[in-house]
């Protein structure tokens, strides 16, 4: 209701408004396009506007993320900062003001961007994962800045990591510019592999030639938790397939999208190779039945990095699928529970180093790749971006306002600001050029010392954070980390592949929980999406399921034959629920119809009587 | 002209109620069955004048004739609405006989004790019952029966595969039936407290026990009450979805025994994919059904009789 009538006030007071706004008289000089040159181009959208009688520009930049991610914003704001600098400098006299509207959940921002737009009230940058660009692209949301990418593409863009370009586009044409990203490694826990045995030196370059694959993480793990050195052999994120798990895909060489039909895919093979995988770990006893419900702050990082049960602590796994920001999140949360002290406490960033070896998600099979997942933030540039300035509805007006906007977007990837914000946040820097930065030492130290170039606005709202955060060791991590970006995946950027990772999920779980085979579960999923009414038009599914597969050579299955004993019993146990559903429903209808006869017949006696 | 009169009165003070009731109740109706025949997701208003005939209740009815949780779902609404009607209205009115007997200084306390499920904000109330029946060993419910020795291992009670169905509907039964007893309770208790006393002083020198007055003069004469509370709390419980998506969001119950039609509304509109036309569909096949089952029961517990004009013998 709110949102109908607040548009109607606002056509009525445009309505009102139109007559009183003066005719607009655009300087006969057309507005000038990008050349890649973005000194050169900032002058000239300055010059022009300032012919055409502007003298403040005004955008907002709507954000989201975690305290620490504040650049995202800060990004845009600092633009801002240098483009008046640069028209200061050249005797221009217009100003760009910049207001920030920043909202802690990446999913409430959107939902906060998309109500808005209707009644343009939304920012004109929107900074966000890059898994709605196919939405907010296909509804015409988003600006397509396709043509001035290729203006800048060898001075600017060619250096961003591959991957995540691509990343930026829908149906061919660019809608975003990469903002940060992450890894997803796989943990290995340095003391437990002594414990067992096993030097890890040169693991991370066995992985990455594919050497070290996934039938070798199960021996490991099987070997970890066989010689009482680890509670667990692997453990992995709860709740949902997307993204940590969709990973495996990938590692059996799976795709999830068709580019030549545009559809979703679910490659059989690869996906009941991962169900099998999850299957033959969980059937070992070597990750949690229950690992989908289990909780982060409680169980699952306690387990990843604590001490072993009998001593004292809180469990302990060998592997562990998770994410860069993992690596500072142990410094500053209670994961850990101190056997000498009983007491729970962050881990110190040497004890993180000491603690953790981590290498790429490996191979499914022997000749597969290694891989990882990463989902990027982009800038967006709405598709109304200028519409608080004056003569908005000129095109005119319109095309300075929005060249304006992408060269902010430009400044705001500079590489300094990259590295510092993947500095501060934890993130992966998205081009080579902030990589570098993280190994350069002058560069390090300045951070430390709070020396960059940054206007006084962002430096002051972003020194506390560096104070906290520029630890050489995290920033030593975040450069040897970043290699992984050339090897990474993501998942398609479509409308519907939120919905498709959901029945992933289901899968899973119920997988894990030995209430199906791998086998039903790609059933289940065949099933889930054919009556889907989103799903069932735009999911292809390809290969089949290969018959006698199994994660370790024929051989070694036969130790664990009596745990894989289980899982036919306990498909009966869902058809014996699936059965008590229906005794249920039986005895609800009969216990209603008895209610209502006793009712009707209370109530008829008394008025007879 | 004097019915003329009679009916711009009657218009006169009824008319900020039907204003009220156009505004809340007729126009968001409207407006949900507008939108069932639009393809409209995302909120992209500019869909809403788009039509696509009868595709989202197609769409529904395959969801619900060929998906493996189509079926769950309306198996799962029938037993919570089922049984938590049940212990929402015999509860209610055990809880007002029981308040009704004993002491009014002791029955105060203890019927406040009853409304603080209704009166504590959702979240809290969620989060109480997230650690109650949180599977770990610190979870409320593991914690105490580990204590005395009942159970070896921590349960994770409404997900545990070989508890379901039944572990994951309990709860949602048990949750919504804390929150919704109280209701009855308070309507019974006044309905008996309003009965004139010397029915009961008589039924009393008359040496009645007291099963014979709770059965023989309470439960008759709040019979109305009884129709009122079954009735309002079957349509209350058909549509309710609050206290459900709060246990499946936070994984207490298993996400196919622990959504009923109203959640699978919410989720579909509001959820990870914002499908508000196949929503809006399946919102008017509800109110359908919730309209039919509150005739039904009406007609059935004979409500016409209690809007009877008195006969007059006064």
């Amino acid at each position: 209701m709110t949102t109908r009538t607040l548009a109607a006030l606002l056509l009525l007071a445009a309505f009102i408004a139109a007559p009183l706004t003066a005719p607009i008289t655009v300087n006969a000089q057309t507005v000038p396009d990008l050349t890649g040159n973005w000194e050169q181009d900032v002058i000239a959208i300055g010059q022009w506007l300032q012919s055409n009688g502007i003298s403040t520009v005004h955008y907002t930049v709507q954000a989201a993320g975690d305290p620490n991610s504040v650049m995202r914003m800060y990004g845009i704001v600092e633009a801002a900062y240098r483009i008046n600098q640069v028209w200061q400098q050249n005797g221009i006299n217009v100003q760009i003001q910049v207001d920030t509207n920043w909202e802690s959940s990446f999913q409430k921002q959107y939902d906060n961007f998309v109500t808005q737009y209707e009644l343009g009230q939304n920012g004109d940058f929107f900074v966000n994962s890059y898994i709605y660009i196919a939405t907010l692209a296909a509804d015409g949301r988003l600006l397509d800045i396709t043509q001035w990418v290729q203006a800048y593409w060898n001075n600017v863009f060619s250096d961003f990591y591959t991957p995540l370009m691509e990343a930026a586009k829908y149906q061919g044409k660019y809608y975003g510019i990469p903002q940060d990203t992450e890894a997803r490694p796989l943990y290995i826990r340095k003391d437990v592999a002594q414990c067992m045995g096993w030097d890890l030196t040169g693991l991370d370059e066995k992985v990455k030639n594919g050497q070290f694959t996934w039938a070798d993480v199960f021996q490991k793990a099987k070997e970890a938790v066989e010689k009482g050195c680890a509670d667990y052999g692997l453990i992995h994120r709860k709740g949902s397939a997307h993204p940590d798990l969709i990973q495996f895909i990938f590692a059996f060489g799976g795709s999830l999208y068709d580019p030549n039909t545009g559809k979703l895919v679910v490659d059989r093979e690869a996906v009941y190779k991962w169900l099998a995988t999850e299957a033959a770990f969980a059937d070992a006893g070597l990750l949690p039945r229950n690992i989908m419900d289990w909780d982060w702050a409680t169980q699952i990082h306690p387990t990843i990095v604590g001490e072993k049960k009998s001593a004292g602590g809180t469990g302990n796994t060998l592997f562990d699928i998770g994410g860069t920001w993992y690596w500072t999140e142990w410094q500053t949360k209670d994961y850990y529970l101190d056997p000498q002290t009983g007491q729970k406490r962050p881990l110190t960033p040497e004890e993180v180093k000491n603690k953790f070896y981590y290498t790429l998600f490996p191979a499914g099979e022997p000749g597969k790749q290694p891989v990882t997942l990463s989902q990027p933030f982009m800038w967006m540039i709405a598709a109304n971006a200028g519409k608080d300035n004056p003569n908005f509805d000129n095109p005119d007006f319109k095309k300075a306002y929005q060249e304006l906007a992408f060269l902010m977007v430009v400044e705001a990837s500079d590489p300094i600001i990259n590295a510092v914000h993947s500095v501060i946040s934890a993130h992966v820097p998205v081009r080579k050029a902030a990589s570098a930065l993280l190994k350069n030492e002058t560069f390090i130290n300045k951070l430390r010392n709070l020396q960059l170039p940054f206007s006084q606005e962002v430096m002051n709202a972003i020194a506390p954070i560096i104070q906290k955060t520029a630890d050489p060791i995290n920033i030593e991590f975040l450069a040897n980390v970043s290699y992984m970006l050339e090897y990474t995946h993501l998942a398609p950027s479509h409308p519907y592949y939120s919905k498709l990772a959901d029945v992933f999920k289901q899968a899973v779980d119920r997988v894990l929980k030995g209430q199906m085979t791998p086998e039903q579960a790609i059933q289940f999923i065949e099933s889930s999406v054919n009556a889907d009414p989103d799903l069932s038009g735009n999911v292809e599914f390809t290969g089949s399921v290969p018959t006698g597969w199994s994660l370790l050579p024929a051989t070694q299955t036969t130790t664990t034959g009596t745990e894989t004993g289980t899982s036919p019993t306990t498909t009966t146990t869902t058809t014996t629920t699936a059965g008590g559903g229906n005794t249920a429903l039986i005895i609800g209808v009969i216990v209603i119809i008895i209610i209502i006869i006793a009712a009707y017949m209370a109530v008829r006696g008394k008025g007879q009587a | 002209m004097k019915l003329g009169h009679k009916l711009s009165n009657a218009t006169f003070f009824l008319l900020p109620a039907i204003i009220l009731i156009a505004a809340f109740y007729i126009l968001p109706l409207i407006v949900t069955t507008w939108i069932s025949f639009t393809p409209l997701r995302d909120w992209k208003i500019s869909q809403l004048t788009e039509f696509v005939e009868l595709e989202n209740y197609r769409a529904l009815y395959k969801f619900v004739t060929t998906h493996p949780l189509g079926s769950l779902v309306l198996k799962t609404t029938i037993v919570f609405v089922v049984f938590t009607l049940i212990v929402n209205v015999l509860g209610g009115l055990l809880l007002a006989i029981a308040t009704y007997v004993i002491e009014e200084r002791v029955s105060l306390g203890f019927r406040l004790l009853w409304l603080i499920p209704r009166m504590t904000p959702l979240a809290v109330f969620g989060l109480i019952w997230y650690y109650f029946f949180y599977g770990s060993p610190q979870g409320t419910l593991n914690a105490f029966l580990l204590k005395l020795g009942l159970i070896d291992q921590p349960t994770f009670w409404g997900t545990d595969p070989n508890l379901l169905p039944w572990s994951a509907w309990s709860i949602i039964i048990f949750v919504n039936g804390l929150v919704g007893v109280s209701y009855g309770m308070i309507i019974f208790y006044s309905a008996f407290k309003s009965l004139p006393p010397e029915l009961l002083i008589a039924a009393k020198v008359d040496g009645a026990s007291t099963w014979q007055i709770v059965r023989h003069i309470l439960i008759p004469m709040a019979r109305w009450h009884l129709v009122f509370v079954t009735v309002w709390q079957l349509l209350s419980l058909v549509t309710s979805y609050t206290h459900l998506f709060v246990l499946v969001d936070w994984r207490i119950v298993d996400e196919w025994y622990g959504t009923t039609w109203a959640l699978f509304v919410f989720t579909e509109a509001f959820g990870t994919v914002k499908n508000q036309g196949l929503a809006a569909a399946a919102a008017v096949i509800l109110v359908i059904i919730g309209s039919l089952l509150g005739l039904l029961t009406l007609r059935i517990m004979r409500f016409d009789k209690i809007t009877l004009e008195p006969k007059g013998d006064i």
